[in-house]
């Protein structure tokens, strides 16, 4: 039955080689091939249907996504400020004591909260202040001069991007967003269209060695050649994004649940015998930013400090971070700003196998764990991917509107043969030619 | 009936759907346009472009210190598990308390020791953030409690009334109760 009607359909079709009509035909009389067939044409159908109906949602999330991997290049060209051009050739870094003094020197009063040395050494350090008007900024700071290039504007475009990617702008008020949900669910669709696409390609792996990409013969065949190629260079990008977004997903559920996967225990304080009392009108001094950086380095040597986060209370720490050798994790410090004691650390050894698991999850999805070099990685495969779901949608459309003219054309001989759904038919003759390579 | 329609092409609306149900999806997208206005709301709330708060209760005197209180968002206090309903304060220090002041808590109803005095006050002295379980059975005279500590370890404590640091905080508790 399955059979007859994609004969029909392929020949109402009008758009498959008759090679493929006779091979349908013929696969009557194969009961294990017409088995095999139905089976991939099912594969066929699942693949189409897991993101058509969404496609442009779909699409949109992964366009959003491809630019705000190199949000923070954009912005570093857009604004000279984010850039760090050293005053000489062979000028020292500052330390973050000299830059917590040039800040307090050209912002005075305010006060520092935290300061981040990014990865890449050609964009300015970002320092988090307030002031006493209660409004904040995270200041561009120049890591040689300490001369505060400029701030963040209230529209800030690296930002902007991962909410309208990631939640679509929507606001978080009560745990996750109904835009961080629908958002991270394309995941599994993702991963299946990923799974069902190698499936319905067969012998995807001819496809590494001879790449086929027809520029003339059409639109229909330019978008096929297209979404096979990019979908085979694409395959471990593909898993990697999809599987990190069913994490998101997964993530939220947890959470909204109150479901913690490790207990985290009570929050680190310091003890209050530690924290001196003095005379009134006076207060402790703390111990500098740079001896915190120095204890951290003296208890981590191979940690490269990026971060320093100043106390936000009387009993918190200063907490130094940075990547060590895995590259995924920040591996982080924290030290008595009393009295330099280092209470407690974060090392990749110190986590469980499910927190390095849980942890990598973010930096794998956005790429932003190895330099520019990466993101650009990141990117390319992310223009293919938001290009796979254009073509996904347009082998389809083309075929149905080609379709539907052959079945307008000859209504007479495809009438009683041709399945409800034109789409279920444009399915088979796929089916059929996926077969085929 | 299937094979009908395929020989007679669809006309209309049902041509239209046909061609046009799987581009609905667009209509998501509706969505970041329509939360556009309240994503830059929300941005200059947590920048402190909207002051301390967004509304602000007025400045009070604990002990010798001065104290701006704001609720951070006017809300009815939130779910968060076990530790039952949250509310969110900022509190903002006077210039000359910030060097003196080591703490601060906020609690509903009146601590009976420092160990009991409630969330503790984090973030920039500019703009301390705390956020404080409100139990569901407090009464409609229930006080909100702060606690200063010096660091020379004097405490100061100062009480506003419920209903006057958050009214949806107190319409909230009317319903439950």
């Amino acid at each position: 039955m399955v059979s007859s009607v994609s004969a029909a359909a392929a020949d109402a079709n009008g758009l498959s080689p008759s090679r493929e009509a006779d091979e349908a035909i013929s696969a009557l009389g194969r009961p294990a091939g017409k088995k095999k067939r139905s089976r991939s044409k099912l594969w066929f159908l699942v693949h189409s249907w897991l993101a058509l109906p969404v496609w442009i949602f779909v699409f949109f999330v992964c366009l959003t996504g491809t630019i705000a991997t190199v949000s923070q290049e954009i912005v570093w060209l857009a604004d000279p400020a984010v850039r760090a051009n050293p005053p000489a050739q062979d000028a020292p870094l500052l330390g973050y004591d000299a830059l917590y003094e040039a800040v307090q020197r050209e912002h005075p009063g305010s006060a520092l909260q935290f300061i981040s040395r990014p990865v890449k050494s050609q964009f300015a350090l970002t320092v988090r202040v307030t002031y006493p008007d209660a409004t904040s900024a995270s200041l561009y700071v120049n890591p040689y001069t300490g001369h505060i290039q400029g701030q963040s504007s209230s529209f800030d475009f690296r930002q902007f991007m991962r909410a309208l990617h990631g939640w679509l702008l929507m606001p978080f008020t009560n745990g996750f967003n109904f835009g961080w949900y629908a958002v991270a669910f394309l995941g599994f669709p993702m991963l299946a269209s990923l799974v069902t696409g190698l499936v319905v390609y067969k012998r995807f792996w001819r496809g590494y060695l001879r790449p086929k990409l027809r520029l003339r013969q059409g639109a229909r065949v330019f978008w096929g050649d297209f979404h096979r190629l990019a979908g085979i260079w694409s395959v471990p990008f593909i898993a990697i994004i999809s599987i990190t977004a069913i994490w998101f997903f997964v993530m939220a559920v947890l959470f909204d649940n109150h479901i913690a996967l490790e207990d985290e225990g009570p929050p680190l304080i310091v003890a209050r015998e530690d924290v001196p009392r003095v005379q009134a009108g006076q207060r402790p001094p703390l111990i500098s930013l740079d001896r915190a950086a120095r204890i951290a380095h003296e208890t981590f040597p191979d940690l490269e400090p990026s971060f320093v986060s100043l106390p936000s209370n009387a009993f918190d720490y200063y907490v130094v971070g940075g990547r060590g050798a895995y590259p995924l994790m920040f591996e982080t410090v924290s030290i008595n700003p009393y009295n330099g004691a280092v209470e407690e650390t974060h090392r990749v050894s110190d986590h469980s196998a499910v927190e390095i698991f849980t942890d990598s999850m973010r930096p794998l999805h956005t790429g932003d764990f190895a330099g520019v070099p990466l993101k650009l990685v990141y990117f390319f495969f992310g223009v293919l991917l938001t290009m796979m779901v254009f073509s996904g949608m347009m082998i389809w459309t083309k075929r149905t509107v080609k379709e539907t003219a052959a079945a307008i054309k000859r209504p007479r001989r495809t009438r009683g043969a041709v399945p409800a759904r034109p789409s279920a038919a444009a399915a088979e003759g796929h089916a059929l030619r996926g077969r085929h390579g | 009936m299937a094979s009908k329609t395929m020989a007679a092409p669809p006309t209309g609306l049902a041509a239209k759907w046909r061609r046009w149900r799987f581009h609905l999806s667009a209509l998501l997208l509706v969505l970041p346009l329509a939360y556009l206005p309240r994503y830059f709301d929300d941005l200059a709330l947590s920048r402190g472009e909207k002051g301390l708060g967004q509304r602000e209760i007025g400045q009070l005197a604990v002990g010798p210190w001065q104290v701006r209180l704001a609720e951070w968002r006017v809300e009815p206090p939130l779910p968060e598990g076990e530790a039952g309903h949250m509310k969110t304060f900022t509190l903002g220090l006077c210039a000359d308390c910030i060097s003196q002041v080591k703490a601060a808590y906020v609690r509903v109803g009146k601590p009976r020791s420092l160990r009991t005095a409630g969330a503790l006050f984090s973030g920039s002295p500019y703009r301390l953030m705390a956020s404080v379980p409100i139990p569901q059975r407090a009464g409609a005279d229930a006080q909100l409690w702060l606690t200063l500590e010096g660091w020379d370890g004097a405490l100061h404590q100062a009480a506003i009334p419920l209903a006057q640091a958050s009214p949806v905080t107190q319409a909230w508790l009317a319903r439950q109760n």
